[in-house]
């Protein structure tokens, strides 16, 4: 009956649990033989007491009787312990695994666009409050369940008038955690939206920690923690308020209903319609019946919150999924195009018209001022970003018609920002499963990177520290271009790489990937028009169009492109003896 | 100095009772009259729930049997007064404990983010966020749990099984003592394990913060993941963690459950010796049979609220377990503090290093005795190969780090007497990878600025205008109100613009740029340029750059490299110490 009241609200918190049907069963198994069995300790008690009166008693055999009963307790109790933790943590870890399945499926808009944050209270704090219902829950609802069918059918039997009086009583409770159940489901909803709101707080102010020392703001963002951890405590303590009056008030609800047995019982013993030992016994199944309720009151905090937190879970789970319905497979040559591409955040458009080719064994140099679309460019042509419209092409055949896998193991992608992983510097270059020895060493040399390897005391097993903090900003470009290279990528894509680089060692690697990596298709996202002076193609981006392309000595004839060029002429010297 | 929160506990000291509570004691410190108010309604309420059955069983034996109804009904009424008691001590006792488990809880999230706030850099270098996080979220409502669940359980059993000992012992001595026996045997049991229960704990809690930190990084970072294909890779290392925390959990979990079952059988081989002990007393003459009967209904009086205190035993190591994770971050303090003695330097200029040493922790040293001053008013740049120390010499100036040995000066000062406020407003750091949080435009160039705060959009455009800012801001869409921090929408030369424009308008005696315009473009530059010439004359600037435009109009060149900062003199100087390549790394 309450099972039933729960399903409806939620339907999909027991669905969940069908993959475990087994573990469950022999749960439930095993907390009924348990409960049942200590249910006999009283008898064999009252039948020793009652052997001894009579004279015939054996000690040894109650002892024994006793004993056995008492060991078949612990190794029920101690089962049915055993099996919860084990189900519970199973249906924790499976969540988690498919969790992240879903997600790895995604695309990184999808992440953005739930944010880390989120995903991360789902991986932990929610999937923990489903695993808290499974371990404390699950066995007490269903025994409970029985129970009260069972009590019922007992107190019917018994006396139907009075069993009848008692059972009004439950429906009572029942719409009273319907009531409750709704609303601190929203309630628990928000909690775990707080916790959100706690994690990217703590999250920005770890990032930003070097920023928050310098301009002395570490109280600015304790108010911002305070306010989100304000609000969580706020939306827990009216969680708390509807708790601490639900339990107590079906405790009262059921004391009422033992009450009104007391009195009406009690009136129909002294009018006769019912004897005092019948009366007893419906007393007896009454305390059978109202127990397992308080249990379900007990139980229905971890109830809700897992309901609100399976919600949030499930919206993750069955977001809409990123087929990818490519199928080709082979390699690339490495000849790259974009045809009338237009890419469109929001109202703005980030991107407008952009048409260019990049034949293999090409050099192509994307310039313009910031904030010009130019790192948007890149993504699309990896497949980061899925242009509003027009066609991406690789070897003359649209982007979505490759498997996607296949096409990122063959595009080299060096990021503007340091992104670097908590590993070993060798397992941050050979990231990808591709890498060989060989490619390893190749990216690294190319990448001018074995000076500084040596150096280490532990060399390639050195552990980058989380977000690459113990590296300088030119080693982590460098490791970047590496990770880029050792996937021995038909096309690779520089977005701003010189930037940290001195001259003199951006020279010496561009020369490396020349020699190393013979045909490859070259496009690079950069500021300085002297590195890129004899590249096969240059093109000016200007607010998401293609102001100009061609050859260097083209493009001079381009007054945009002069005055950019202009603006560098200064130094050119030294950058050419650089 | 090393601040990696440790991963593995090692030497656990044996957990007892009283350095149980004294653990927990200070969290409560300031919870003293809630704790007294619900100590009363615990009572009140433990006392209904033993005064209901007695009267009903009164007015069953008494009335009923003897059919007076009217006894019947006072007795109902006397009940039903007793219920409604019920029903407002139980409120009050699930209202008052749960709220102060939420303070705690509320308390403690305050104290460790506070600590955050107070640790340097250096500390989040070395620690993982997600763990922090961890600890910061689920470790602290291991302990609310445990106040608002478990103390208010503890409590009310604590009550009735030791008046239920109590009688025991006072009906009959030896009986009673032994029918205590297996509760005395089965505490020493639990002291004996408590420290395994506890240790699983902890583990558990690290596999949960390992994982959280696994999760932090993949995402924050998942571009990476998705452009070289390694969502395979993503999953994997996911299902290990995953897997890792599984195990540790299930640990943890049958650690913490044993106390159930062997509380259990305790229970029932003190009724086995109850029986057997009491018919020979009374085969002796001892005892009667009825007192028997009642002596085993106390045994279970006395054993129903222990096992109930075996559980909450086992949640009391989990919280100490969260309690330990909490401490230490709770404990660590920072080296970087502001100290009182003042030691000064005259003719020091704005900044000057003198006889400066430094090493990172587990790293060879990256500077010896290295000495210079920056005058006021100037403007420097710093030159030198990647990895030569450049960005290190510039978070030396900002005190992101204290030097190992040799003194630093601003203004005269010893560095570590300036206090904060005053030091961060004097220097200004264009930090290489520039950060924005989650906001607007105008709030991130605002951020930590109190000057502006509360300046309308109009008053800050002005503001912008005079300091000839205003053209940077037309990059933004929506100017002040563009949105940023998430997402990619924003590319790192906007990142760039939105530092400098923040740098800029706290208007520092020193400001230092590193790399802080690498991925402007050269036109855009040259504004920048030209808005850092406009600044007050007084302003001493430190530029790092690669690209030799930005440097080239500098007062003097320092070469960073090789442990060593040395004075290049002119631009063509410092370009030929880059040319030949003095470099060893």
């Amino acid at each position: 009956m309450e099972n039933k009241r729960v399903k409806k609200s939620n339907p999909n918190l027991f669905s969940l649990l069908k993959p475990y049907k087994g573990l469950i069963f022999m749960l439930v198994l095993l907390t009924i033989l348990a409960n049942g069995l200590n249910l006999a300790v009283p008898k064999i008690i009252s039948s020793a007491i009652d052997t001894y009166s009579l004279g015939n008693f054996v000690l040894t055999k109650v002892v024994m009787t006793f004993s056995i009963v008492a060991i078949l307790i612990f190794i029920f109790t101690y089962l049915q312990n055993i099996v919860q933790i084990y189900a519970a943590e199973r249906v924790a870890r499976d969540l988690r695994t498919r969790l992240a399945a879903k997600i790895s499926e995604q695309d990184h808009t999808f992440i953005d666009r739930v944010t880390p944050s989120k995903l991360l209270t789902n991986l932990t704090s929610d999937v923990d409050a489903v695993k808290s219902f499974v371990s404390q829950a699950i066995a007490n609802i269903i025994s409970s369940v029985f129970l009260i069918i069972g009590a019922s059918v007992l107190l019917i039997l018994t006396n139907w008038r009075l069993a009848l009086a008692v059972l009004v009583v439950v429906p009572i409770i029942g719409f009273t955690f319907f009531i409750v159940l709704r609303k601190v489901r929203k309630l628990f909803t928000r909690s775990q939206e707080a916790i959100d709101w706690l994690n990217k707080v703590i999250n920005e102010s770890i990032l930003g920690s070097a920023l928050i020392r310098l301009v002395n703001s570490q109280q600015y963002e304790y108010q911002k923690f305070l306010d989100a951890n304000t609000e969580a405590k706020t939306i827990s303590l009216s969680i708390l308020n509807l708790f601490a009056s639900l339990v107590p008030l079906v405790t009262f609800l059921t004391n009422l209903a033992t009450l009104l047995i007391l009195m009406l019982g009690g009136h129909f013993v002294i009018t006769g319609t019912m004897t005092l030992g019948g009366f007893m016994a419906f007393n007896s199944y009454l305390a059978i019946l109202i127990f397992p309720i308080l249990i379900i009151s007990f139980m229905s905090n971890v109830i809700a919150q897992a309901a609100a937190s399976y919600g949030r879970i499930e919206e993750v789970l069955y977001a809409e999924e990123k087929k990818d319905n490519g199928t080709i497979v082979s390699e690339l040559s490495g000849n790259v195009a974009l045809s009338d591409v237009t890419l469109e955040l929001g109202e703005k458009a980030i991107l407008k018209d952009i048409s260019f080719e990049a034949k293999k064994n090409t050099r192509t140099a994307i310039i313009g001022p910031t904030a010009a679309g130019k790192t948007q460019l890149l993504y699309i042509l990896t497949g980061l970003v899925v242009p509003t419209s027009g066609e991406v092409l690789f070897d003359e055949k649209n982007i979505n018609e490759y498997k996607k896998e296949k096409l990122h193991e063959q595009i080299g992608f060096v990021f503007q920002d340091s992104i670097l992983f908590n590993l070993t510097l060798r397992e941050n270059i050979a990231f990808s499963n591709t890498v060989g020895d060989e490619d390893l060493k190749k990216a690294i040399s190319t990448a001018e990177l074995q000076d500084f390897i040596q150096e280490l005391p532990e060399g390639l097993d050195t552990v980058v520290s989380e977000r690459g903090t113990s590296l300088s900003g030119g080693q982590k470009q460098r490791v970047m271009l590496a990770r880029a290279l050792a996937l021995n990528p038909k096309v690779l894509l520089l977005d701003d790489f010189t930037a940290r680089v001195d001259n003199r060692t951006e020279k010496k690697i561009l020369e490396n990937v020349t020699a190393n990596y013979p045909g490859i298709t070259l496009i690079s996202v950069t500021q300085k028009i002297s590195s890129v002076e004899h590249y096969d193609q240059i093109i000016l981006l200007m607010e998401g169009e293609i102001i100009a392309k061609g050859t260097h000595s083209e493009m001079l004839e381009c007054p945009e492109y002069m005055q950019i060029y202009n603006s560098q002429e200064s130094t050119e010297q030294y950058e050419l003896q650089a | 100095m090393n601040y990696k929160l440790k991963k593995f506990e090692k030497g656990e000291r044996e957990m007892k009772f009283r350095t149980a509570w004294k653990s927990i004691k200070p969290l409560l410190r300031d919870e003293k009259y809630s704790l007294y108010f619900a100590l009363i309604a615990i009572v009140i309420n433990s006392a209904v729930n033993l005064l209901a059955p007695f009267i009903i069983a009164r007015t069953i034996d008494t009335y009923i049997a003897h059919k007076d109804i009217h006894g019947v009904l006072m007795l109902s009424i006397l009940l039903a007064f007793i219920y409604l008691f019920g029903l407002v001590a139980g409120y009050l006792q699930v209202k008052i404990m749960g709220g102060v488990g939420r303070r705690v809880l509320f308390k403690l999230r305050n104290s460790i983010f506070t600590k955050l706030q107070e640790l340097p850099v250096a500390f989040f270098n070395q620690n993982q966020a997600g763990d922090l996080i961890s600890r910061i979220n689920n470790d602290t409502d291991k302990l609310n749990q445990f106040f608002s669940q478990a103390l208010v359980q503890f409590v009310g059993n604590a009550f009735l099984m030791l008046g239920a000992g109590i009688f025991i012992l006072s009906l009959n001595i030896k009986l009673g003592f032994a029918s205590l026996l297996p509760a005395v045997i089965v505490i020493i049991i639990t002291q004996l394990i408590s420290a395994w229960i506890k240790r699983t704990s902890v583990k558990s809690l690290q596999s949960l913060g390992g994982m959280s930190g696994e999760i932090q990084e993949s995402l924050q970072n998942f571009k990476v993941i998705v452009a070289f294909n390694r969502l395979d890779y993503f999953r994997k290392k996911f299902n290990i963690v995953n897997q890792e925390n599984y195990k540790a959990s299930v640990k943890a979990g049958v650690a913490s459950n044993i106390l159930n079952p062997i509380y259990g059988i305790a229970s029932n081989i003190a009724q086995i010796v109850v029986l057997g002990y009491g018919i020979i007393l009374i085969a002796s003459g001892n005892l009667t049979v009825g007192l028997l009967v009642g002596f085993l209904l106390y045994t279970n009086n006395f054993y129903t609220p222990l096992r109930q205190l075996a559980s909450i035993w086992a949640s009391l190591q989990l919280a100490l377990a969260s309690l330990d994770r909490i401490s230490e971050v709770l404990s660590l303090e920072s080296d970087i503090k502001v100290i009182e003695e003042e030691k000064t330097i005259k003719n020091g200029g704005i900044l000057t290093f003198k006889k400066v040493s430094f090493k990172y922790t587990d790293s060879k040293e990256i500077f010896h005795d290295v000495s210079f001053t920056l005058e006021s008013g100037k403007t420097y740049a710093l030159v030198g190969p990647t990895g030569g120390g450049k960005t290190t010499t510039a978070s030396l100036m900002a005190r992101l780090f204290d030097p190992t040995s040799g003194m630093i000066y601003l203004d005269g000062k010893d560095i570590c007497s300036v206090s904060l406020a005053e030091r961060t407003k004097k220097i200004g750091f264009i930090l290489q990878e520039p950060f924005l949080f989650t906001g607007t435009v105008r709030e991130n160039i605002l951020y930590g600025n109190e000057e502006y705060q509360s300046y309308t959009s109009e008053q800050l455009l002005d503001l912008l205008k005079k300091e000839e800012l205003d053209s940077l801001l037309s990059r933004f869409e929506k100017g002040l109100d563009t949105l940023v921090g998430r997402g990619d929408a924003i590319s790192l030369g906007q990142k760039q613009l939105i530092a400098f424009m923040r740098a800029v308008l706290r208007k520092p005696q020193l400001l230092i740029l590193d790399e802080a315009t690498a991925n402007i473009d050269t036109v855009t530059e040259q504004l920048l340029e030209e808005i850092l010439l406009k600044l007050p004359k007084e302003t001493t600037k430190v530029i790092i750059a690669h690209r030799l435009n930005t440097i080239q109009n500098a007062d003097d060149i320092f070469f960073v490299n090789a442990g060593k900062v040395t004075d290049a003199g002119s631009f063509d100087e410092a370009i030929k110490m880059l040319m030949n390549g003095k470099r060893t790394s």
